[in-house]
């Protein structure tokens, strides 16, 4: 049984249509990666699926529960770190697990040993008996994802989870949802990074001004937008023939600079041997190479027309290989 | 999560939902005792009402139709009460502040029932109200007036601690509503209106032009009277159940409407 | 000089602009007062009975000096945090580059204030009229208490202007307005000073707020007393002073502080 289905659905707020009818489906124990700019309608949806909001259109269910007609049951499988973490200032993050223990019905006594076992877990120990609004960004958002898990729920909402952090944060974030995901919770995660998405979903949807421009792997998204391109550098003079070299393997571009060329190669890095050994049979130099594939943000380009964010974490995934 | 316990979540027990409740209500105990000064201005302000009205007005009781001569004893109950409405007001703000600040929407994708979320709110403000209520009282005992005997005594706590629920109950429905804190002015405001368009400076007889005719109907007079018995005469079981009587009465309207918010947030 | 005067113009009426277009500022000049005044009437209006209570047509005749006076005092509190957020917005940091005199900036809010005083003395007015007190003294008993309402909230204004350039923090000036209520209470405003309970009898007797309201009221209630009217133009001067002096002073501060 799939853990989130969503079918044609829409919300509106007034004449406002943030959701604009979308359907996706989300596998038990997958991780999907929900990407899209500000003001796409990430939020709004995670907000119908957790049951804050009510769709005006179409359905979705959670864990085999419908949002509207089953709410409460929905609310009882799912845990939820909002783009807001959610947190009271004047508690201390022990306190504030518990509470949330407490929420979910879990008695005192299994609900105290819960959130020593998170707050470890977590890296947030020590930390526990001081107020949450002496916290980090880094921490607090950790506390929020230690409480969404407090009562081991099947689904996991994350929306935006790393944003505003800064890299090592981010990357303490990816490895604890990896491990959740390992052991078999799914996990439905908003992003505006490209990076994120790319690195932690399964599968992913990309959501634009409320509708679904593009879904699937990530790999498969960039597979339909086209293949990667090995970029070479090459010695004054030895161009030409290079290029005569390279248009047997692959299908060349056309070039940045005098001394660069192009060749659009299906295997990716699996080809890089065959055009370094044709050139060096040729005897030709070849003074740097780098595989150049296409990103999440080429899949958005190619579906909306715009570039996804300004804070592109990298504009391409380069592997620059000295040669 | 298991079957079971994905069960138990959908159909929270009783002790689930008390246990809950004390869990809202010790979080609530925070603004007070987490934040300097924060319980300051709420606590002192019925008392300096108190002392500010016996002060201006006291030359009340000098008229035919008083009961007693003592003003602080007159006043006293209408004091502790508006101590109440404040405490209620107060609770809205804060639960205003914490939609602001996307608290609630943690308590609202957990399993728990929205009633027991309000619960949390209106009980804490009824428990808070006891404080200010208490400190009028000892200042007012000390200015002289007459001790009201202890089922005079609980009566009044009573009124007390149920017409902050009711203040919270209505300034609830205006956060749930307005999800903003701009609307506590009209939460205290509210409150304000409700207890002193009644009996509160001068018995129902004293009353002039239209302040009568609305203290006739206002279920507050009610309250006020009944709370005020112990310190201006003895208790009576039919001085006391009007009192009561208004008090289920507001609370089932207001609370009605609070509640009927709080399921009303996903719209 | 006539730059300032544009300036203190513009400044004031901006400042008029501010409280007039949002609700929440009108509110606790206006309807608070009267919603207390409505109050207070109904509930303690049996007092005119009292022995020793001045002769008066009804209590709500005597009540409105008081709810002119709690208006005021409202307004100059407001007109007080108002210059407090400007000072937190930076906004009189804009002010204080521009080629105009720095004072211009006191008294542009403190004009804008002036001008709530006069609207609140002239609503008080309507509903004594509305709800059957007559002005004892005519039309001239009206144009006094008007000036005194206005010079009055300009006085008040004043303490306020300097305690939000001192402070420069409109929640420091906010928290002052139970004390505003509480001076208020300690005056004749809401009761005869002679029936006032003690020791609020004689915190009334020496309080100079009571001055004031003494002189609203008398043209009111009876004919122009002339002594009444010189108390009361006497204090709003001394407080008007007062004020401006210890605006001044702490303008002076800030510009110094930076």
């Amino acid at each position: 049984m799939p853990a989130i289905v969503v079918e044609g659905l829409e919300r509106a707020f007034g004449e406002v249509r943030a959701v604009q009818g979308i359907d996706l489906e989300v596998a038990e124990g997958e991780i999907y990666g929900f990407l899209g700019p500000n003001g796409a309608g990430k939020t709004t949806t995670v907000r119908v699926l957790t049951t804050l909001l009510l769709p005006t259109g179409g359905r979705a269910t959670v864990a085999g529960h419908d949002v509207v007609a089953e709410a409460r049951a929905v609310r009882g499988s799912i845990g939820v770190a909002l783009q807001e973490a959610a947190l009271d200032p004047l508690m201390t993050g022990r306190e504030l697990i518990r509470l949330q223990a407490t929420l979910q019905g879990i008695p005192s006594e299994e609900g105290k040993r819960r959130a020593d076992d998170l707050l470890e877990r977590v890296d947030l120990a020590a930390a526990a008996d001081r107020r949450v609004g002496t916290y980090s960004g880094g921490m607090q958002r950790r506390l929020d994802l230690a409480a969404a898990l407090v009562h081991e729920p099947r689904v996991l909402f994350l929306d935006e989870p790393t944003t505003g952090l800064d890299p090592v944060s981010r990357k303490t974030i990816w490895e604890e949802v990896r491990g959740l995901n390992e052991e078999g919770t799914t996990v439905f995660l908003t992003t505006q990074y490209l990076e994120e998405a790319d690195q932690l979903a399964d599968r992913v949807g990309i959501i634009d001004d409320g509708k679904i421009v593009a879904k699937g792997t990530p790999e498969s998204l960039k597979a339909e937008i086209g293949h990667p391109h090995i970029e070479l550098h090459l010695a004054e003079g030895s161009v030409a023939q290079a290029e005569e070299i390279c248009a047997r393997i692959g299908k060349l571009l056309p070039p940045k600079d005098a001394k660069a060329v192009l060749v659009e190669v299906e295997n990716g890095a699996a080809d890089i041997p065959r055009v370094v050994r044709a050139l060096d049979e040729a005897g030709i130099a070849v003074e740097s190479l780098e595989l150049v594939r296409p990103t999440l943000d080429d899949v958005f380009v190619e579906k909306t027309g715009y570039h996804l964010a300004e804070e592109i974490e990298e504009e391409a995934e380069k592997e620059p290989v000295e040669v | 999560m298991d079957a079971s316990a994905a069960v138990a979540a959908r159909n929270p027990t009783w002790r689930t939902n008390l246990a809950t409740i004390g869990a809202l209500m010790v979080r609530a105990k925070n603004e007070l005792l987490r934040v300097p000064g924060a319980a300051i201005p709420g606590v002192l302000a019925p008392t300096i009402f108190f002392l500010g009205l016996n002060g201006v007005f006291g030359a009340l009781t000098q008229l035919k139709g008083f009961s007693t001569g003592s003003y602080e004893s007159f006043i006293v109950p209408v004091s502790m009460l508006q101590g109440a409405g404040f405490t209620g007001a107060a609770a809205g703000v804060n639960l205003a502040r914490d939609i602001e600040q996307g608290w609630l929407d943690r308590l609202l994708v957990s399993p728990a029932p929205r009633w027991v979320l309000l619960a949390g709110t209106v009980l804490a403000a009824s428990a808070r109200s006891l404080i200010p209520a208490t400190l009028v009282l000892i200042v007012a005992l000390a200015l002289g007036a007459s001790f009201p005997g202890l089922d005079g005594l609980l009566i009044a706590y009573f009124m007390v601690a149920a017409m902050a629920a009711v203040a919270a109950c209505w300034a609830s429905t205006l956060a749930l509503h307005f999800k903003s804190q701009s609307a506590a002015p009209l939460m205290q405001a509210g409150m304000m209106a409700l207890i002193l368009t009644t009996t509160a400076y001068a018995p129902i007889a004293l009353l002039q032009g239209w302040l009568k005719s609305v203290a006739q109907v206002n279920p507050v007079t009610q309250v006020i009277d009944a709370a005020r018995q112990g310190f201006v005469g003895g208790v009576t079981w039919a001085e006391t159940w009007p009192g009561l009587l208004a008090l289920i009465g507001l609370l089932a309207l207001l609370g009605t409407l609070a509640l009927r918010e709080m399921r009303r947030t996903a719209v | 000089m006539a730059i300032n005067l544009r300036v203190i113009r513009a400044l004031g009426m901006r400042s008029i602009r501010q409280t007039f277009r949002r609700p929440q500022l009108i509110a606790p000049i206006v309807v608070f007062p009267t919603l207390l005044l409505a109050i207070q009437t109904g509930g303690a209006g049996a007092a005119v009975n009292l022995p020793g209570f001045p002769p008066v047509q009804s209590f709500l005749q005597f009540m409105l000096a008081g709810a002119m006076m709690q208006s005021l005092m409202l307004a100059g509190n407001s007109g007080g945090i108002a210059l407090a957020v400007d000072i937190e917005m930076g906004f009189t940091d804009r002010l204080f580059t521009a080629p105009i005199s720095r004072f211009t900036i006191v008294l542009g809010r403190l004009a804008g204030t002036a001008a709530l005083g006069l609207f609140s003395s002239l609503w008080f007015l309507a509903i004594g009229l509305i709800f059957g007190a007559e002005i004892q003294s005519g039309v001239p008993g009206a144009l006094i208490a008007i000036f005194l309402v206005t010079s009055a909230a300009l006085a008040v204004g004043g303490i306020g202007a300097a305690i939000a350039l001192r402070t420069g923090s409109a929640s420091v000036v906010q928290g002052l307005f139970p004390l505003v209520l509480v001076v208020l209470f300690l005056s004749s405003a809401f009761f005869p000073e002679n029936l006032m309970i003690q020791p609020a009898q004689t915190i009334a007797e020496y309080n100079p707020l009571s001055l004031i309201v003494n002189g609203i009221r008398s043209p009111m209630i009876s004919g122009i007393s002339a002594s009444e009217t010189l108390y009361a133009v006497l204090t709003i001067t001394g407080i008007i002073v007062l004020g401006l002096g210890l605006s001044a002073r702490a303008l002076r501060h800030r510009l110094r502080a930076g």
